[in-house]
């Protein structure tokens, strides 16, 4: 499905904050007096792992792109299949109104008759 | 035809060019990233005075840093570009897409029909019923030509022989003439047909 692709990317975006996000903890305690060690060993290896992940990623959605591309615009529509659906809901909102009408009109003489 | 073998050349050179800077921004924020922690280093000897070279390397680690978030912004232009490529021509998504919206469309259509079919069905007795009492009474005002449905189906129904017209039926609609009436009548036929414009020579 398409959205499985699109929900990928998504997912691409969140990692390259991730990246932004784990340079600068890793400069952050750098500047500190003390260190520690094993957050700097943890952010980097952080760093390091959405890199590579974002380039494979990214690289196998171009490669699939190249496959599957052509120079041809998409011609499909879901056009008449919204036009049929439009008018059945038109039906059916045509005759709830004509249901009202008649409601009231009923309505109406029997008050009369009251 | 070899034209349909490969991309176009504008897509190819796309694709490439996608390439290309998901490469470069990639080695940019990696090479960027590991100068940046080469110039923490703290050496003993300079070639200039402390301060110049801490000024030096403040300067440049702020380089550095404009450089990665740079290229980080730029892999977020190239994801929304790659998505948009791929809602454009990613073909077998696009047509799993539209088949689904139209058998999600074409459900809803059906469903309603059914309804309303449902709704016919239950409604016809009550309508005819209310017709009659209608047309019977003294409120209704209509032309003896009009046949009310009830009417027009009781003759139908007595009417053994052919040769009555096709618009026995319809002859509501199709008589249609004259004014509408001042009484309250809100519908001149129930049975739907509504064209009360139509005028007969």
């Amino acid at each position: 499905m398409a959205n499985e692709r699109l929900r990928a990317l998504e997912e691409v975006e969140k990692e390259i904050a991730m990246i932004l996000q784990c340079a600068g903890n890793v400069l952050l305690e750098l500047s500190k007096d003390k260190h520690n060690a094993s957050f700097l060993d943890r952010q980097l290896a952080q760093f390091l792992g959405s890199v590579n992940k974002i380039e494979s990623e990214l690289s196998g959605q171009i490669r699939y792109l190249t496959q599957v591309a052509t120079g041809q615009p998409h011609e499909g529509s879901t056009y008449s299949a919204r036009k049929d659906c439009q008018m059945a809901l038109n039906r059916a909102e045509y005759a709830k109104v004509k249901l009202g009408e008649l409601g009231r009109t009923c309505e109406v003489m029997l008050d009369q008759q009251l | 035809m070899a034209t349909q073998r490969g991309l176009p050349q504008s897509k190819e050179t796309l694709l490439q060019n996608y390439n290309k800077r998901l490469k470069d921004d990639v080695r940019s924020i990696v090479d960027n990233f590991s100068e940046i922690i080469k110039t923490a280093k703290i050496e003993e000897e300079t070639q200039v005075s402390r301060a110049t070279q801490g000024e030096q390397d403040h300067y440049e680690m702020h380089v550095r840093a404009a450089n990665i978030v740079r290229a980080g912004e730029s892999l977020m232009k190239l994801v929304s570009d790659l998505k948009q490529f791929l809602i454009l021509n990613d073909f077998p998504s696009v047509n799993d897409a539209i088949t689904l919206q139209n058998q999600q469309l074409r459900t809803l259509q059906d469903e309603c029909d059914k309804k309303l079919t449902s709704l016919r069905d239950e409604i016809a007795v009550d309508l005819y019923e209310l017709e009659e009492e209608y047309y019977s009474s003294s409120y209704s005002l209509w032309d003896t030509t009009d046949l009310p449905l009830c009417e027009a189906y009781r003759r139908r129904d007595s009417w053994a022989s052919p040769g009555t017209g096709p618009g026995s039926a319809q002859g509501d609609g199709e008589e249609l003439d004259g004014p509408p009436s001042q009484e309250t009548k809100p519908q001149h036929h129930l049975n739907g047909h509504g064209t009360s414009s139509i005028e007969k020579p």
